[in-house]
């Protein structure tokens, strides 16, 4: 504004504003990338970088006697293990629809939320679910069972005892 | 008025200057980003981000594997730095147990000095990379662990008998026979205390013994004496894979220490409560008498070296320990943790201790005497003299053995000496049951030598004598030693209502006639520079005058 | 302002012309909304750039012009706008905070790991939210400060001073409040401490002994504690407090402060501010030349002198963007310095709470050490009779002071600077002489082992400082025959002492709270 000359003019014509003044809008595009580069790292901090769950890996015991075919669930995890003569597998419980907990069935599973069925092999059978529920890792350590609901397999691998 | 277009321009350059210097920080300038970078596994660079163990029922969130990455769960085949090496076999998967169950420090921590607890304000730093198996008392409380030389002996007898040419016990022995038809190896023993062993061992070895031909049966395996055998048993039960732990143990359980202190709720009372000084919180401690860093294990040292001089008022006295034992001690100090942890995760051991009463030290003679009475009466009973405090009995002094029966030890020791140092083991909280009363009763007498003394007359309470008479040659000849009124002094305190209660006529009688060799208490039946014999009747006129302080203490 | 009539509604005359209408609209629809978002197209002449001001919701508060005395850097540096700006820092990183903050005892404390150690940008966030509230309460104080010495509190602006006032204890009580949330030793014991003060009433109470029917301290400590203890109601109330209720009442304080900014005629300057500013500068474009008589309409609603009514219209400028430049630039510089500062030094996380242990010494946050120094004299005197004497003593300057010689300069009225530096030499001496008494030979529980707690509650070194204060202020008002030099020399003797009892409470106070001259010296406990 300093370049500006002295003014004698009218109040009622509009006064006239320098076209370019670098030094304000050099100042305000400072500011205005200076607070967009705060709020890009602001925004990434809603995004948590571990997550307090327990791990997906551990070690299950199971039953002496468990009939083929039968499922067994250990308590409070969300994955349905099977014993055939060809080995274990472990098939996930959680419904591919939308996350419920699907009930075990004699003749396969059933969620309780939008009627959903699964075969005993976890292929759907009925219902919106739009695919077959996950079989997950298991492999054998020291007599143990270890399933890894992190990792998903081929549907019929099974781990020889 | 451009002076604020200015100011707005230059500190917003400023404002992006330090946000980005903010960014390169957190997003390059980490530790374990740098690490993670550095490592890579045989299919290519390993993905970086933070990893950690979660294991909600110990509480552990612990991301030491974020540095630590050959460690972290599902990870195989890491190359790079040696901090992303693997974790060596151990029997808990850090996977199950997490990091901090076993090592302590900070685990939600992701900066080292933060994660290690070099840092002021957290109170529990890791452990000692030296003392890592004392980890272990977190939630072990290992039990029947013998003192040092009954420890000893049942390894050196493991040594010759030669077991090691077949088991393989802590990493040594075991090597495959070459030559030998089967090239089998015997099981390893190292954690035999914990996994148990076959109690018909002996029978099975003797047997094999007899029916081979050549071999190691033959050759390496002899017959053991009964006695050989139960040491070695001693030392079987011992082996829980942490040798040094367990001779940290042993030495704890040589040195007496328990007759001041407390350890899992067993022990005397004039020293602090010990069972879970480990967790100590280094902040709060003070170090002005330490040299050196302040961490724990200085102050473990240095307080063992001269505990009055670290702790200003200590009762506790130098024991003049050398300085591998002085090590061995601060071993065992930071094993004292005992984390609280749901009972689930107990091992057997702790819940045999802390649930069915199991004892932490074995409850063989030898082992209750060094755990109990060695600090105080020596560690072959021949009594101490620490400076300050009035001199401790020599209670494996054959003169007194001869004369004290074995109902009055067990009495001594069942109810102490009340106002003195010496607990009432047998009615204290955290004292001795009957039978580990008896069975030190049974230690004194094989160790002092002697039998027990003939049979007393029925009525134990025999002088009759003229307490005046007895007051006059008391004053002369035993205040010096045993106080005016029988307070004790450098000898024992004869007023004592305990000792009065519990010493009958004769024991008074004969002590004083008979004296005790290698003592300051003399035989007055005998004259010396200092005293001259007294006569029977003289002496029982003593024990008469004492017997008065039974009604006026 | 809409250039653009819209267009006349015309009947379709044929399905392909509405359609090319419809198109026609989709493709100006941007443009439109730009437009209607600024209502009044780019600011590049007089009259939109006023437009811009009062036709904007976040602007409006700003009178379109404003005058250049308000715009010198040393009328005011800012210290209003910085503690705003200080707010406004504080309350969108203590938003994401409240992301990952979980207010329960032990997992709150974990959570603050989690924000420190692994959340992305956490720490530094946590920091910049600590920093910034520091930052607030110096301003604020600062502010103050600056308020006072140009006698801005006077006629027309008496309320907004109580309103200031408002806002500097609704800043501490912030402050205070968001001490507790990380759960560590230093929170758990500085609350301890607080909540007791606000239990000091019983002090006289039970000196009277009617405790046991009249009990103001004990409501006050439970209505704060939510229970008899420091635990998990109090986390719950403090933090309610802090992120709802006081962000709330500053809020509606700073409205109410900002609106009395305008009302009240914008800032304090001057009678003779013409004079003092000189000619406006040849740059400036003439406001008022061709109708000097009349003034607008607004000026009715709007009470006292305002900026062009009568006087220098010359010396306004508009506020877009003159008065936007420099309120920009102080935020920045406000964010600066907070940054700055997060970037040297950590937000503490001392170990966690431990009701059994008490921090050794336990030192509330360090513009709470002032009070802390006066409470170690007696608890209620410290804690709420000398804090409240200050508090209405202040409140009733404007009141009292109803002169106007010196509105608007620094150090203005009868005395001048020289008046305020002597009573600075008085306070900083006064305060430090009693402290030394206190220290160097006790007070009467010492001397006098049996005296009455009453007689410690009224006469203890707290209480003398404050007499000795009172005293010189009104030898003041008589030296000078002046409302005005009284005040100065209350004000600075007030901020030295808090200067002096605040140094010795966070440099020179160690564990049990005796004097040491340095950390150096503190036996370990």
């Amino acid at each position: 504004m300093n370049a500006q000359p002295a003014h004698n003019g009218s109040r009622l014509a509009p006064e006239p504003v320098p076209r370019r003044d670098f030094l304000g809008l050099s100042a305000v595009w400072a500011a205005l990338s200076a607070l967009a580069f705060a709020a890009i790292g602001a925004m990434r901090l809603p995004k948590a970088a571990v997550l307090s769950s327990p791990s997906k890996k551990y070690r299950v015991s199971l039953p002496e006697s468990l009939p083929p075919g039968t499922p067994f669930v250990p308590p409070g995890r969300s994955v349905a293990l099977f014993k055939d003569d060809q080995g274990v597998y472990a098939v996930s419980t959680i419904c591919t629809h939308l996350g419920c907990i699907v009930k075990t069935l004699p003749e396969g599973f059933e969620c309780p939320c939008h009627g959903s069925q699964f075969a005993r092999d976890g292929a759907v059978t009925k219902g919106p679910a739009p695919r077959a529920l996950a079989w997950h890792k298991v492999s054998v350590a020291g007599g143990q069972v270890v399933v890894d609901e992190g990792e998903t397999v081929p549907a019929g691998t099974r781990v020889k005892l | 008025m451009n002076k604020n277009k200015y100011l707005l321009l230059v500190s917003s350059l400023g404002v992006l200057v330090l946000l980005i210097a903010a960014a390169v920080q957190e997003n390059v300038l980490k530790d374990w980003r740098r690490i993670q970078k550095s490592a890579r596994t045989e299919g290519g660079p390993i993905p970086v981000h933070l990893r950690q163990v979660v294991v909600p029922a110990l509480k552990a969130a612990d991301r030491c594997v974020s540095c630590h990455v050959g460690m972290a769960p599902g990870e195989q085949g890491v190359i790079g730095p040696p901090v992303t090496a693997a974790h060596k076999p151990v029997v808990h998967d850090p996977a199950d147990y997490g990091c901090t169950v076993c090592h302590a420090g900070q685990g939600r921590a992701t900066e080292k000095a933060d994660a290690h607890g070099e840092v002021h304000f957290w109170p529990e730093p890791m452990i000692p990379l030296r003392y890592a198996y004392a980890g272990c008392g977190s939630c072990h409380t290992h039990i029947r662990v013998p003192d040092r030389a009954t420890l000893g002996r049942g390894q050196k007898l493991v040594e010759r008998y030669d077991c090691l040419a077949c088991h393989r016990i802590d990493g040594r022995g075991g090597t495959i026979r070459p030559g030998a038809a089967v090239a089998v190896e015997a099981p390893d023993l190292s954690r035999a205390g914990a996994s148990g062993y076959d109690a018909g061992w002996y029978a099975s070895h003797l047997q094999k013994h007899q029916t081979a031909q050549t071999g190691a049966w033959r050759t390496s395996f002899a017959p053991i004496q009964d006695d050989d055998r139960r040491a070695i048993e001693v030392y079987l039960s011992s082996r829980v894979g942490a040798p040094e732990l367990v001779e940290a143990k042993a030495l704890f359980h040589s040195l007496g220490c328990r007759g001041c202190h407390k350890v899992g709720g067993v022990g005397g009372d004039d020293g602090p409560d010990l069972t879970r000084v480990g967790e100590n919180d280094p902040g709060r401690i003070d170090f002005s008498a330490v040299p050196g860093a302040p961490t724990l294990a200085n102050w473990f040292a240095e307080h063992f070296r001269s505990p009055a001089k670290v702790v200003p008022g200590s009762q506790m006295p130098a024991l003049g320990l050398t300085e591998p034992q002085i090590d061995l001690l601060t071993f065992y100090m930071f094993s004292l943790r005992r984390s609280e942890y749901p009972e689930s995760y107990w091992p057997k051991d702790r819940v045999r201790a802390e649930r069915f009463g199991e004892r932490e030290f074995s409850t063989d003679g030898p082992t209750l005497y060094a755990t109990f009475c060695a600090a105080c009466h020596g560690p072959a009973g021949e009594g101490m003299r620490y400076p300050g405090m009035p001199a401790f009995p020599a209670v494996m002094n054959p003169d007194f053995l001869a004369v004290a029966t074995d109902d009055f030890l067990r009495a001594s020791i069942h109810r102490g000496r009340p106002g003195r140092r010496m607990p009432a083991w047998g009615e204290k909280e955290g004292g001795l049951r009957p039978e580990e009363i008896d069975t030190l009763v049974k230690y004194l007498r094989r160790s002092g030598g002697g039998e027990p003394p003939a049979t007393r007359p029925a009525e134990p309470r025999w002088v009759k004598a003229d307490p005046a008479d007895g007051r006059r040659l008391y004053d002369a000849y035993c205040a010096g030693c045993h106080g005016t009124r029988g307070q004790g002094a450098e000898g024992t305190a004869l007023s004592n209502p305990v000792f009065l209660a519990t010493a009958d006529d004769t024991y008074l009688v004969e002590t004083v006639s008979r004296g005790r060799r290698g003592t300051s208490m003399e035989g007055f039946s005998y004259s010396s520079p200092v005293h001259p014999a007294l006569t029977r009747a003289e002496i029982e006129a003593i024990v008469a005058y004492i017997r008065t302080w039974e009604k006026t203490p | 302002m809409s250039t653009t009539a819209s267009p006349p509604t015309r009947p379709p005359t044929d399905s392909a012309s509405s359609l090319r209408g419809f198109w026609s609209n989709v493709r100006q629809a941007p443009r439109r909304i730009l437009r209607s978002a600024f209502r009044t197209g780019a600011p590049t002449t007089d009259r939109t750039r006023s437009n811009f001001v009062f036709g904007n919701v976040f602007l409006h508060l700003h009178a379109v012009r404003t005058h250049r005395w308000s715009l010198r850097w040393t009328t005011t540096f800012g210290l209003g706008i910085a503690g705003v700006s200080a707010f406004l820092i504080t309350l969108l990183t203590g938003v994401l905070l409240m992301f990952y903050y979980k207010p329960y005892p032990d997992v709150a404390y974990e959570s603050i790991k989690d924000i420190h150690f692994v959340v992305p940008t956490g720490q530094f966030i946590r920091n910049l939210h600590r920093w910034a509230a520091n930052v607030m309460v110096v301003v604020v104080i600062l502010h103050m400060a600056r308020a006072f010495y140009t006698a801005a509190y006077r006629r027309p602006r008496e309320f907004n001073w109580l309103i200031g006032m408002g806002l500097l204890v609704v800043t501490l009580a912030l402050s205070f409040t968001g001490y507790l949330l990380p759960w560590d030793q230093l929170a758990y014991w500085a609350i301890t401490i607080g909540a007791n003060i606000a239990q000091s009433p019983r002090e006289i109470t039970d000196a009277l002994g009617v405790t046991d029917s009249f009990d103001p301290g004990g409501f006050q400590r439970q209505l704060l504690l939510g229970s008899d203890v420091v635990g998990e109601e109090a986390l719950i109330r403090f933090y309610v407090l802090h992120v709802m209720l006081l962000p709330l009442a500053l809020a509606m304080l700073m409205a109410v402060h900002f609106w009395r900014i305008r009302k009240d005629g914008g800032l304090a300057k001057p009678a003779d501010v013409d004079r003092r500013l000189g000619p406006p500068p040849p740059d400036t474009y003439p406001v008022f030349t061709e109708a000097p008589q009349k003034t607008y309409q607004l000026a009715a609603i709007v009470r006292g002198r305002t900026p062009a009514v009568g006087q220098s219209p010359e010396n306004t400028v508009p506020s877009m963007p003159h008065l936007f430049y420099a309120e920009a630039g102080v935020l920045m510089l406000t964010i600066l310095v907070c940054l700055g500062l997060a970037l040297l030094a950590d937000a503490p996380l001392k170990e966690l709470a431990n009701p059994n242990v008490p921090e050794n010494p336990a030192k509330a946050p360090w513009y709470f050490l002032g009070l802390q120094e006066l409470v170690s004299f007696s608890a209620f005197m410290g804690g709420i009779g000398i804090p409240t004497l200050v508090v209405l003593g202040l409140g009733l300057i404007p009141y009292l002071d109803r002169e106007t010689a010196g509105t608007g300069e620094w150090f203005g009225g009868p005395g001048g600077w020289k008046l305020v530096a002597r009573a600075a030499l008085f306070g900083l001496a006064a305060a430090l002489l009693v402290e030394a008494v206190a220290i160097r030979f006790g007070w009467f529980r010492e001397w006098f082992p049996d005296v009455p707690q009453l007689v410690i509650t009224f006469i203890n070194p707290g209480t003398i400082l404050a007499l000795l204060y009172g005293l010189y202020s009104v030898w003041l008002v008589k030296r000078y025959a002046s409302t005005r030099a009284g005040a100065m020399g209350l004000f600075t003797c007030c901020l030295c002492g808090f200067v002096v009892l605040t140094v010795i409470g966070t440099y020179f106070r160690g564990p049990n709270w005796v004097f040491y001259w340095s950390p150096a010296q503190w036996p370990m406990h």
